[in-house]
C-alpha cells in the first residue's frame, strides 16, 4: 500500500510530466514555420467541408418558407359556377376534411387583385366581362409533413369528384421535395462526417508517424534509461490533441467566413421569394463539440501512429540494439 | 565490481539486455536482487531500467539536449521537481569532472567526455545497479583508465558495477571478481584479487 504523501508526490509528478508535454508539444509544433500551418490547412478543411454542409442545412431547415402557404390546395371552378354551388362545396369541405382555413375569392375579388398586382388596369378596362373564375384556398389543419401529405392525399382526390371543379393545383409537392432533398443532405453530412473524420485521423497518424521517425533515436534513449510507454506517448498525443484542436480552430474560421462571404447574395436572392433571412453560425455548445471531436480524433490519429512504433520497443524487441 | 568477459558472441551483451529486461531469457532465470526477471511483466520493464543504470558504448545520448538535459533524463521520467532535478545533475556531473559542461551539446565533446556524461546520467538516480556495456571501446588506454577508476569510486559507494568489457589488460589491472563467458555459458569465475 502506499502512503498518502507517495500518492501525492506521483500525483504531483504524473501532474508536472502532463503539463509539461501539454505545453512542450505546442512550442514544438509552433517552432515548425511550414509544417506544421500546412496540416492544420488540410485538417481545417478537412473539418470544414462536413461543417459548412452541415451549417447549411441548418440553415434551410430554420429557413422561413410560408410551409402554410405552400400546403394550400388551391380549386379553380369551372366558368359559370354559380356562387351557392361555391358556398355549398366549401360548406361540403368544412365538415368533411375540417380544414384550418377556406378563402374563397369571388371573380370580382380576383380582378382587383389582378389588376392591383399585375399593372394592366387600362387593358383589364377593355374586357368585355370578367374572365376569371371563382376561386377557393383550402389550407390543411396543421401537422407533420405525413399528416399534411395525408390530408392533402384526401382534399385533392375528393375535390376531383365535384363535377364544378375545374382544376385544383397545390405546391406542397415541392416543399415535400425540398423536405426529402434536406433529409437527404443531413444523411451526406453524416457520411461526410464519418469520412472527413477519418481523413483527420489519418493525416494527424501519418504527420506523427513521421514525428515519430524522426525521433526514434530519442524514443529509444528514453525507453533504455526507464521511460515507460504512456511517458514516450503523451507527447505525441498531445502534439495529436493541438492538430485536432487547430483543425477545429480554422475549419470555424473558414466557417465564418463563407458564411460573412454568402450572406449578402444569398439574402438578396431570398429576397425575391419574399422572405428575408440572417444567415446562422454554429453556436457556442457545437464549437465546443467540434473542438472536442477535432482534438479527440488528433488525440486518436497520433495514439494509433505512436502504439505502432511502441510495440516494436517491447521487451524482446530492436529496443537497444543498435 | 564485477567484470564480465569472454569472446565477441560470447553472450556479455546479452547478460546486461537480460537483466536490463530487454531480452527474454529462452532458459533459466534472472534473478536480480531477489526478484526472478524471467517471469517478471513487460509492464515491469520501465521500472526495472529506472533501477539499473546503464552505460553504453556508444553513450547513446540526445543530440538535441544539454548535457545537463541529458543527464536529467532519469529524474524527468521519475517525475521529480525541477529543483531537485538541477541540484542532482550538478552534482551527478561534478562527480564525472563535467560540472563546467553542463550547458554543452553532446557533439562539441570528446569521446571520453560523452562517456563521462552517459556515466553521470547512469548514476544519477542513483541506481542500485550499474551496468556497462563496453564503456571503453572507443577509448584510448589513459582515458579508459580513468573512467574504470570512477565506476570504482561508484562501487565503493554502494552501487553494484557490473562491466562487460573485452579489455583483458585493463580488466587484469582492476584486480576485480571476473565472470569469463564462452558460448553463452560461465567458463570461469575468478574471484577479486585483494
Amino acid at each position: 500500500m502506499y502512503s498518502l504523501s507517495t500518492v501525492r508526490r506521483k500525483n504531483r509528478a504524473w501532474l508536472r510530466r502532463h503539463s509539461y508535454s501539454f505545453f512542450s508539444s505546442l512550442g514544438v509544433l509552433l517552432q515548425h514555420k511550414v509544417g506544421t500551418p500546412m496540416t492544420v490547412l488540410v485538417l481545417g478543411i478537412a473539418m470544414f467541408l462536413p461543417l459548412g454542409l452541415y451549417v447549411t442545412l441548418a440553415n434551410l431547415d430554420g429557413l422561413n418558407l410560408h410551409q402554410d402557404e405552400w400546403s394550400a390546395v388551391t380549386v379553380y371552378f369551372a366558368s359559370g359556377t354559380s356562387e351557392a354551388e361555391v358556398r355549398r362545396v366549401a360548406d361540403e369541405l368544412e365538415k368533411r376534411m375540417q380544414p384550418e382555413k377556406i378563402v374563397v375569392i369571388s371573380p370580382v375579388e380576383g380582378l382587383v387583385d389582378f389588376r392591383d398586382a399585375s399593372g394592366f388596369g387600362d387593358s383589364l378596362d377593355m374586357l368585355e366581362e370578367n374572365p376569371l373564375p371563382w376561386v377557393m384556398q383550402v389550407i390543411p389543419p396543421p401537422g407533420s409533413s405525413e399528416e399534411i401529405k395525408a390530408s392533402i392525399d384526401g382534399l385533392t382526390t375528393y375535390l376531383q369528384s365535384i363535377n364544378s371543379i375545374e382544376v385544383t393545383q397545390f405546391d406542397y409537392k415541392w416543399l415535400q421535395r425540398l423536405g426529402r432533398i434536406l433529409e437527404l443532405g443531413e444523411a451526406a453530412v453524416s457520411v461526410l462526417m464519418l469520412l472527413f473524420g477519418l481523413a483527420v485521423v489519418v493525416v494527424v497518424a501519418n504527420t506523427i508517424r513521421l514525428d515519430v521517425a524522426s525521433h526514434a533515436d530519442e524514443i529509444e534513449i528514453l525507453a533504455l534509461v526507464g521511460a515507460g510507454n504512456a511517458f514516450i506517448r503523451q507527447p505525441f498525443l498531445y502534439t495529436g490533441l493541438w492538430y485536432g484542436l487547430m483543425g477545429g480552430v480554422l475549419a470555424i474560421i473558414l466557417l465564418y467566413v463563407t458564411l460573412f462571404y454568402l450572406a449578402g447574395p444569398l439574402g438578396l436572392l431570398l429576397e425575391t421569394y419574399g422572405t428575408t433571412f440572417a444567415m446562422r453560425g454554429l453556436g457556442g455548445s457545437n464549437i465546443l463539440w467540434l473542438l472536442l471531436g477535432g482534438g479527440l480524433l488528433g488525440w486518436s490519429g497520433a495514439w494509433i501512429s505512436v502504439q505502432r512504433y511502441l510495440r516494436l520497443l517491447a521487451v524482446g524487441g530492436r529496443l537497444g540494439r543498435h | 565490481m564485477v567484470f564480465l568477459t569472454g569472446h565477441s558472441g560470447a553472450g556479455k551483451s546479452t547478460v546486461l539486455r537480460l537483466i536490463m529486461m530487454l531480452e527474454r531469457a529462452s532458459r533459466g532465470q534472472v534473478i536480480v536482487d531477489g526478484q526472478n526477471l524471467s517471469e517478471a511483466p513487460d509492464r515491469l520493464a520501465p521500472l526495472v531500467r529506472q533501477r539499473t543504470g546503464m552505460i553504453f558504448q556508444d553513450h547513446k545520448l540526445l543530440r538535441d539536449k544539454t548535457v545537463a538535459d541529458n543527464v536529467a533524463l532519469p529524474l524527468v521520467i521519475a517525475g521529480l521537481r525541477y529543483a531537485d532535478i538541477r541540484k542532482r545533475v550538478r552534482a551527478a556531473l561534478d562527480k564525472v569532472g563535467l560540472l563546467d559542461k553542463e550547458g554543452a551539446w553532446p557533439l562539441t565533446l570528446s569521446g571520453g567526455e560523452q562517456q563521462r556524461v552517459g556515466i553521470a546520467r547512469a548514476i544519477v538516480a542513483m541506481p542500485p545497479l550499474l551496468l556497462a556495456d563496453e564503456p571503453t571501446g572507443n577509448l584510448d588506454p589513459n582515458l579508459s583508465r580513468e573512467l574504470f577508476a570512477l565506476f570504482e569510486e561508484v562501487s565503493e559507494q554502494g552501487t553494484t558495477v557490473l562491466i562487460a568489457s573485452h579489455d583483458l589488460d585493463l580488466i587484469r589491472k582492476m584486480r576485480k571478481r571476473v565472470l569469463v563467458l564462452s558460448s553463452g555459458r560461465l567458463a570461469d569465475d575468478i574471484p577479486a584479487l585483494d
